[in-house]
């Protein structure tokens, strides 16, 4: 057939394409040392997965997530997708947002398992090493619902997967740069025909004072007389930034061959980070001590039984954070002493089970069932009573969350498929109401494989521990956020087998939600959060991929991103003053776009990214004022990468570059972010018991 | 070997152009501003976001009726810091308390130029001037008043706070009464501490209901603040709110005026003859000092949002009312005269809390 003759990958995204060549093309470790990166033999693929149909989707190539050992996955995020991450700075809390939402809006999973704060509803992609991460998918808008609820911008799936070892293996990365800045990555693997272990681990730490001129204040040059007779923009280090992370992720996985696999996955976390200061700030750095400390375990056991038109699987989790911040000042006699000192432990216990079955190639059927238990104790604040005895502040509760779905997908014809997700949700003793997903696909020409994709949903976001029961201002009366969002788009792919792929995606939402909950003050001088807000997101999402074989030896690899994400108020006034309404919700860009190049030749490699973001308004009232500026910035990071391979051993030597053009920006007010900086990294992965080429 | 000197010229061409457009970017650092400010008006700090350094100070000229937003900013080239709680003036100098920021700065009260600073504070919250060469300033958070001289801009001591550790500290609005110094414990607290102002310490203090919010004193020596009851749950205790009248002589309470259940008074004010007191419940009210009850009727009612701010003008008697709308946009300020007719509003930074007079 000619469709077979063509020999492409009928996927639309390019990422994926690239996933798929990295894993033809390196180990399990991701070694970059091989001589040439070839243009992989494209796969022949009669017809579009089932079970992806009409589902917008990014996944994340291999080499971005393995890019080096100092990136997060937020890091990944910023210049890999058109998704707005929200960055406090090196190391500090980072949140990623779709479509124009808010942080919460993100569900994000980790092997199935829920890892959103139950708390804050967020996560900290800052706390996420990519190295630790093998695949990684954006689930856009409605494609998110057949993952899990909540998600009423997106869902970032993150997995990981067993390292395809056979015997022992290692691989040693050390990472040397600016601030003294110190990473380290050891992987150890074993694997046979049943068995694959792996243990990682990755230690980060820095002072992390960088130095910036601070624009935000004037150092005073006083006379005698304490006059001011001159002042200037001093230049700072950033203050109370230092970090150190450690996460250590164990995995062990059983194949017994005969279609059933078991599955450990453990992963630790211990950080100790301090909390920058403010660019406002004139405490000297010796009177405070601003600290955040965590503890996390996640773990899942998992049990997938495979046959040929059916499958099942179970998992168990288990996660625990234990999490304190600390503000101290010194007392006045050098004695640091508690201003702030709060506490919270949150232990999550998770069971999901699911099931597909397939009907020939034109039905299948899925179904899942997925508990979560969440038991929290939060502690905020110490205080002596009226009788004089200590209390605390804080609240201790618990919510068993239940999310179901089942799924009915058919293809009539290999042109067309259509989808029905139903699922439903029951947070403590509140209900979601049925919450549907249709998803439809159609191959519009198979010359260039021009698809179109439309998806419908439903979606309902509940309100967060914190929303319900801080102590002072949680609201348990609030109700959950709810929004429908529609989706479509078209995707193309085309190319020629050793020499070139070419892809493309555009796609357009638009997505009304409800109740949206915001934290106000009180008049009693706290915050508590009120379904407030009508918000109508909507936009576009459009991403480019090439791969080309420019020579024996040269390879180019092109990759970008763009949105427009007009987010706007759409509710009643608060009063006849308010100027928010028809507004741009604060800290959501417009425009952002990503793009990144690698180009190498032989075990030659560069690699060139860079991200920009428009003005982001921090009034609701999109008012630009001197104070309240976000101007627009790009970021440009490079990479220069080199492979040795030895008898005994791959080498790897990479020095990246980043913020290239030392540009002066913020993410956040009044939180500046560091200029030009280097890193350095050398890694190792031994040849043992391998054949010595 | 064409090709690949091709592709770096590419290469060398797209990192120029990544150059350029980031050259194009270069931050526009304001240039600092010449104000020559008209009039006996009044500046309003604005707190601003936590966590933003987004405060700002606004001037507003009752008999011009123009307003000029983020003067600090404009006259200074730098920002004002995060969360402005508060200012007053003393000698032609105005005296700006930026909690989070950790500072104080002094200002021109005409060209609103910086002429010093105060750092290193712990949590400040209000300053009051005892002599040129020394003042107190409160804190949230901390046990102690910290004690310091304006003129060399630098902390010289501390007053330490009884029944109140370093976490649960809260000290507050100032008033004097001959060589005594007034200050409400708010957060958690229930108290009204009085220091001697010759020794710097805490000399006695007085109970009133659950977190005493402000305090000011009237023209017949008596002090007044209203709680604002706590919260429901707080482990502190939940109760109705209360406007007390206190002798500042005798430091006792003489007179408490009791409120519903879930009320939320806040911002006492008088006005320049201190004759007259005000205050927010979700209305603005007003009442005589000497009357023994509370009004039935509001001064200004209730429009659906949360007044934030109130101030009362010491010449006309004007009265001045903030609203932060939504607290993530400019908010606006109602002015009205002493009968409650609206005369002007305008709009100045985000959450306008405070107001001082020229």
């Amino acid at each position: 057939m000619k469709r077979n003759r063509i020999a492409l990958l009928l996927v639309p995204l390019f990422p994926a394409m690239l996933a798929a060549q990295e894993r033809n093309t390196e180990g399990p470790s991701g070694d970059w040392t091989k001589r040439v990166h070839p243009i992989p033999e494209v796969t022949v693929v009669g017809q579009r997965p089932i079970k992806e149909i009409g589902v917008q989707q990014t996944k994340f190539a291999s080499a971005a997530l393995k890019e080096n050992i100092a990136l997060s996955m937020a890091d990944v995020l910023a210049f890999n997708s058109s998704i707005f991450v929200k960055s406090y700075g090196r190391a500090t809390l980072s949140t990623v947002a779709f479509h124009g939402t808010s942080p919460s809006h993100t569900q994000v999973t980790w092997n199935g398992m829920r890892i959103n704060n139950p708390m804050l509803g967020m996560t900290d992609f800052s706390m996420i090493p990519s190295y630790f991460i093998d695949d990684a998918a954006l689930l856009h808008g409605t494609s998110s619902i057949g993952e899990t609820g909540g998600g009423l911008g997106g869902a970032v799936k993150l997995s990981t997967k067993p390292a395809e070892a056979n015997g022992f293996g290692l691989q040693y990365i050390q990472g040397i740069g600016s601030f003294k800045t110190f990473d380290e990555f050891l992987r150890l693997t074993y694997g046979d025909a049943h068995w694959q272990v792996s243990t990682r681990a990755v230690y980060s730490s820095s002072p992390n004072d960088y130095k910036y001129r601070n624009r935000d204040k004037k150092e005073n040059i006083y006379d005698d007389e304490m006059n001011i007779v001159g002042q200037y923009y001093p230049t700072e280090r950033n203050r109370s930034g230092a970090f150190k992370d450690l996460h250590i992720l164990q995995e062990a996985y059983y194949n017994t061959g005969r279609g059933d696999r078991l599955g450990l996955n453990a992963w630790y976390i211990r950080s100790n980070r301090e909390l920058p200061v403010l660019s406002t700030d004139y405490a000297s750095d010796r009177s405070f001590e601003n600290r955040q400390r965590e503890a996390t375990l996640r773990g899942i056991v998992s049990w997938d039984h495979l046959r040929r038109n059916w499958k099942i699987a179970a998992k168990a989790g288990y996660i625990h954070t234990w999490m304190a911040y600390d503000y101290k000042r010194d007392a006045g006699n050098g004695t640091m002493t508690p201003m702030t000192r709060s506490r919270s432990t949150i232990n999550t216990f998770y069971g999901q089970a699911e099931g597909e079955y397939s009907i020939g190639s034109r039905w299948l059927f899925t179904a899942s069932l997925a508990a979560y238990q969440h038991l929290v104790e939060s502690a905020d604040k110490n205080i002596i009573k009226q009788d004089g005895n200590q209390a605390i502040v804080g609240y201790d509760k618990g919510r068993v969350e239940l999310s179901g779905s089942v799924s009915a997908k058919w293809r009539p014809t290999e042109r067309f498929g259509m989808s029905l997700v139903v699922r439903e949700e029951l947070y403590g003793t509140d209900w979601t109401p049925i919450i549907p997903a249709l998803f439809l696909d159609g191959v519009l020409s198979e010359r260039g494989n021009l698809v179109a994709k439309a998806s419908v949903s439903r979606n309902f976001r509940f309100p967060t521990l914190n929303d319900l029961y801080f102590l002072p201002g949680g609201n348990p009366d609030l109700q959950k956020e709810n929004g429908w969002t529609y989706d479509a788009g078209l995707s193309f792919a085309a190319g020629k087998t050793g020499k070139y792929t070419l892809s493309g995606a555009a796609s357009w939402f638009d997505s009304h939600v409800d109740d949206w909950i915001i934290w106000l003050p009180t008049p009693k001088g706290f915050f508590s959060p009120r379904n407030l807000k009508k918000v109508h997101a909507y936009g576009i999402e459009l991403r480019a991929g090439l791969n080309v074989a420019l020579s024996k030896a040269w390879r180019l690899h092109l990759d970008g991103t763009y949105s427009w994400t007009p987010s706007i108020n759409e509710s009643e006034p608060m009063t006849p003053a308010d100027r928010s309404v028809g507004k741009q919700l604060p800290y959501v860009p417009e425009h952002s776009a990503t793009v990144t190049g690698r180009l190498s030749w032989r075990t030659w490699a560069i690699l060139y990214k860079w991200a920009c973001y428009s003005e982001r308004f921090t009034m609701s009232s999109n008012d630009i004022t001197l104070t309240g500026s976000l101007p627009p910035y790009f970021m440009n990071n490079l990479t220069l990468e080199k492979g040795f391979s030895f008898r005994w051993a791959d080498l790897s030597l990479k020095g990246a570059i980043n913020n290239l053009f030392n540009e002066e920006y913020l993410s956040v007010l009044s939180r500046p972010m560091p200029g030009i900086h280097f890193e350095i990294f050398i890694g190792i992965t031994p040849k043992w018991g391998k054949k010595k080429t | 070997m064409r090709s690949a000197r091709t592709i770096f010229q590419r290469l060398a061409a797209a990192l120029l152009l990544a150059a350029v457009c980031t050259e194009c970017m270069k931050w526009e650092y304001g240039a600092a501003e010449d104000f020559a400010a008209s009039g006996a008006g009044v500046f309003i700090a604005c707190e601003g976001n936590f966590q933003y350094g987004n405060a700002t100070l606004s001037y507003y000229d009752p008999e011009t009726r123009q307003v000029e937003n983020e003067i600090f900013r404009r006259a200074n080239g730098m920002k004002l810091g995060d969360v402005a709680q508060s200012m007053i003036v003393r000698d032609g100098v105005g005296w700006i308390v930026v909690n989070n920021s950790h500072v104080v700065f002094a200002i021109d009260l005409d060209t609103f130029k910086e002429i010093g600073r105060i750092t290193d504070l712990a949590s400040p919250r209000y300053i009051h001037f005892i002599s040129d060469e020394k003042a107190y300033v409160t804190q949230l958070w901390d046990n102690r008043i910290f004690v310091v001289d304006p003129r060399r801009y630098k902390i010289t001591g501390y007053i330490e706070c009884p029944g109140m550790t370093m976490e649960s500290g809260s000290t507050e609005q100032m008033v004097q009464y001959g060589q005594y110094v007034y200050v409400n414990c708010w957060s958690y607290q229930n108290r009204i501490l009085k220091i001697d102002t010759e020794t710097d310490k805490v000399v006695d203090e007085l109970q009133v209901g659950i977190q005493p919010t402000s305090l000011a004193i009237d023209c017949n020596d008596k002090l007044w603040t209203i709680t604002d009851g706590g919260y429901a749950d707080s482990p502190y205790g939940y109760e109705a709110p209360s406007l007390y009248r206190i002798d500042a002589e005798t430091f006792t309470i003489e007179k408490q005026f009791r409120f519903d259940l879930g009320d939320t008074p806040s911002e006492i004010q008088l006005n320049g003859a201190g004759d007259t007191l005000y205050w927010i419940n979700d209305d603005i009210w007003s009442m005589d000092v000497e009357a023994e009850q509370v009004p039935i009727r509001p001064f200004i009612e209730y429009t659906g949002t949360i007044y934030y701010g109130l101030t009362v003008d010491p010449a006309r008697n004007d009265v001045y009312v903030a609203d932060a709308i939504d607290y993530q946009q400019p908010g606006i300020v109602y002015r009205y005269s002493a009968a409650g007719e609206l005369l002007d509003e305008f709009y100045a930074g985000v959450i306008p809390g405070a107001f001082c007079w020229k």
